[in-house]
């Protein structure tokens, strides 16, 4: 289907692009996806190069007749990014693991073949990076989770689940901001403000910003 | 008020602008009908298709709702299987009773009396014009 | 100003939508059916991207406390101000305590009152769209209550009756059943991921949209569709019309609330030309997708721009025409 070492780049209708770079889900790998966001939102008929998890989307303020030229620049854009390595602020995040928000800490534990207090301990443990924003307003993905504490997102996505959650999906985790439907699973939750849209950047946290969770309580 | 050569030439040019090729204008004592000549065509007939049976009153006073502006006649709006008014239906003034479409456009056809439908005269898909009767209201007396 | 007297489900205030904020997660919002709102706003001579009331139940009732003008378009309507009928896709004027009754939607989704000028909510990050997951834009970043005031923008267009043939019958698409809406969508990233026998069942089933679709996304009911092997995706940026496939193989299409990124595989994008159709579709109702290619969903959209156009012309001529017969 694709050459494993080399970009992934498919349409998303004629509004946007997504480009996906190749390699792992690390830190050298975002800081490259970083670096080319910041020169893609420059160029002419793009309306935001939005980072994602080592990938990136292309929104078009006018969509190109042609592709190939966007493609080419894309590819030659990544071969030439280099790390670009943001040096943000370190936020500490007090955080209830369980309880009825944080409900599915038993089912990862269980998946996990881990007790809760494991799943715990090991999540609470990495010095997290946003990677990027986004889902919903101020939402931060992050990197740095242990990959035993990794669950398949939902088979069918809940309509809603609570503002503050602290969940995984697949082999990441993050902070919802706001309550919201969500195909992760919630094991914990935290109360922090992470957008307000009459702050100059209505988001708090920004890609290359650290986040340490601190276990306040578990509930088990 | 006379029409003037001036309010001609600029619905002339509305005319050309907008692809409608006939427009007409009937106001008491005067009437106009421009036609943008858009190749070989039928004459345009002179009088215009009375119905069959006029049957009129020997005094009549009935009022006409008539199209003001030049289009296709509609009964009913194509989402609707009722006419917007129907022969012996009582109506206010103001009331629509139909629509001429114009372009993309709908213009109402409005009633200038209140009273009881007589006759909708126009046919649906008609080419009706600034001043083509469209429904005949016997008024309150 | 406009006072909500009665209200059933989530009408909110939208203009085009919040489309540049993507790096901060806000999703575009906006009006579901972004050709009904224009068209209000064309034959009110307002901006296009004025904010309108999008009103997907009914009854909703509403008073106006001063004159104006204003327009009703989107779905088909019930609708009486004042003793009078008015009929779908049209341009009408309050008078000062007039109320506005709209009893019913007999077709379509999503109702759209436009007024004179707008409604006049504060522009927040770019748009006065209500942004309903981070409750903020529209009218508090909320639902519109009973007993709301919004403030319309003043206006001093003094204008007659007049409609709009609607969109539906304007811009039908052929070949389309009753109670069926076929959307054109152009295929996406995972499309590949999924056997030829699968695609097909995709492109060939008339898909049922539950009663689990609203502003956020279209969930659809039918054959499940699964990829040859799972497929989770790191998460990345998504738009209104992206198709998810989530495990269970009952695609999801995404709309204007939707989240901005998403990891489920992406069978297709619904095309921007079409998105209002789907906005459009009640639930309970069917939805097909044609498959198109990317430079045939550009030449859509290029006929959706000609078809405002002509829309716009129509409108200043019978201004015109009205005007000159007047003076």
């Amino acid at each position: 289907m694709t050459t494993p070492d080399r970009p992934r780049i498919s349409l998303l209708g004629t509004s946007a692009l997504l480009f996906e770079a190749p390699g792992a889900f690390d830190l050298p790998h975002q800081r490259r996806i970083w670096a080319l966001a910041a020169t893609a939102s420059k160029w002419p008929d793009i309306r935001e190069a939005i980072p994602g998890i080592t990938n990136m989307m292309l929104t078009f303020e006018t969509p190109p007749r042609e592709l190939d030229a966007l493609i080419a620049a894309l590819n030659d854009g990544w071969d030439a990014a280099e790390g670009l390595a943001i040096g943000g602020r370190e936020i500490r995040l007090p955080v209830t693991y369980g309880g009825e928000i944080g409900s599915s800490l038993q089912s990862v534990a269980d998946h996990c073949g881990l007790s809760a207090d494991d799943v715990v301990s090991i999540h609470a443990a990495p010095l997290y990076t946003v990677f990027a924003l986004g889902s919903h307003p101020g939402y931060c993905y992050l990197g740095g989770m242990d990959p035993r504490i990794t669950m398949p997102r939902r088979q069918t996505p809940l309509q809603r689940s609570a503002g503050g959650s602290v969940s995984i999906g697949g082999s990441q985790t993050g902070v919802s901001a706001s309550p919201g439907p969500s195909g992760w699973h919630a094991i914990g939750h935290t109360s922090w403000t992470f957008f307000d849209s009459s702050w100059p950047t209505p988001a708090a946290l920004t890609p290359g910003d650290t986040i340490r969770f601190v276990i306040e309580r578990v509930i088990r | 008020m006379p029409i003037k050569l001036t309010d001609i030439a600029r619905l002339a040019q509305i005319l050309e602008k907008s692809g409608v090729d006939t427009i007409e204008i009937e106001e008491p004592g005067q009437s106009l009908k421009l036609v943008v000549d858009t190749g070989p065509r039928m004459a345009a007939s002179a009088a215009p298709a009375a119905p069959a049976a006029p049957a009129a009153p020997a005094i009549d006073h009935s009022v006409i709702a008539k199209a003001d502006v030049a289009g296709h006649f509609l009964a009913a709006h194509p989402w609707r299987d009722q006419p917007f008014v129907a022969q012996g239906q009582r109506i206010e003034a103001g009331t629509t009773v139909g629509l001429v479409k114009i372009g993309l456009l709908y213009a109402p056809i409005v009633a200038p009396a209140a009273g009881t439908v007589d006759a909708v005269i126009a046919e649906t898909g008609a080419t009706v014009g600034y001043g083509t009767p469209i429904v005949r209201i016997r008024p309150l007396s | 100003m406009i006072e909500i007297l009665s209200v059933t489900g989530p009408a909110s205030v939208q203009d085009l939508g919040r489309f540049d904020q993507y790096r901060f997660g806000v999703g575009t919002s906006g009006a579901m059916d972004d050709v009904a709102l224009r068209a209000g706003n064309i034959l009110l001579g307002n901006d296009e991207n004025a904010a309108g009331i999008e009103i997907p139940m009914l009854p909703f009732k509403l008073r106006f406390d001063r004159n104006m003008a204003f327009a009703l378009t989107g779905a088909d309507v019930e609708a009486e101000i004042s003793g009078r009928v008015i009929p779908p896709w049209w341009r009408s004027r309050a008078r000062t305590g007039d109320v506005l009754t709209i009893k019913a939607m007999p077709r379509g989704a999503r109702l759209y009152l436009t007024v004179g000028g707008g409604i006049d909510v504060p522009m927040v990050l770019g748009s006065r769209s209500t942004q309903f997951r981070g409750e903020f834009g529209g009218w508090h970043g909320r639902p519109l209550q009973v007993g709301d005031i919004l403030p319309c923008a003043a206006s001093t267009a003094t204008i007659g009756e007049l409609g709009v043939e609607p969109a539906e019958i304007t811009l039908a698409r052929p070949n389309t059943a009753a109670d069926e809406t076929i959307v054109r969508v152009v295929i996406a990233g995972e499309y590949d991921g999924f056997d030829a026998a699968t695609q097909a069942l995709f492109w060939s089933s008339s898909w049922k949209i539950t009663p689990q679709s609203n502003r956020y996304g279209y969930r659809l009911q039918g054959p499940a569709v699964k990829p040859k092997a799972p497929i989770e995706k790191r998460s990345h940026g998504i738009v209104p019309g992206v198709i998810q496939i989530p495990p269970n193989g009952q695609p999801i299409i995404q709309m204007r609330d939707a989240q901005t990124s998403g990891g489920y595989p992406k069978i297709a994008t619904v095309i921007g030309a079409d998105l209002w159709r789907v906005g459009q579709a009640r639930l309970g109702s069917r939805l097909r997708f044609e498959q198109t290619a990317y430079t045939d969903a550009l030449a859509a959209e290029a006929e959706m721009s000609a078809y405002l156009d002509r829309l716009r012309t129509n409108v200043r001529l019978v201004e015109e025409t009205r005007i000159c017969r007047s003076s």
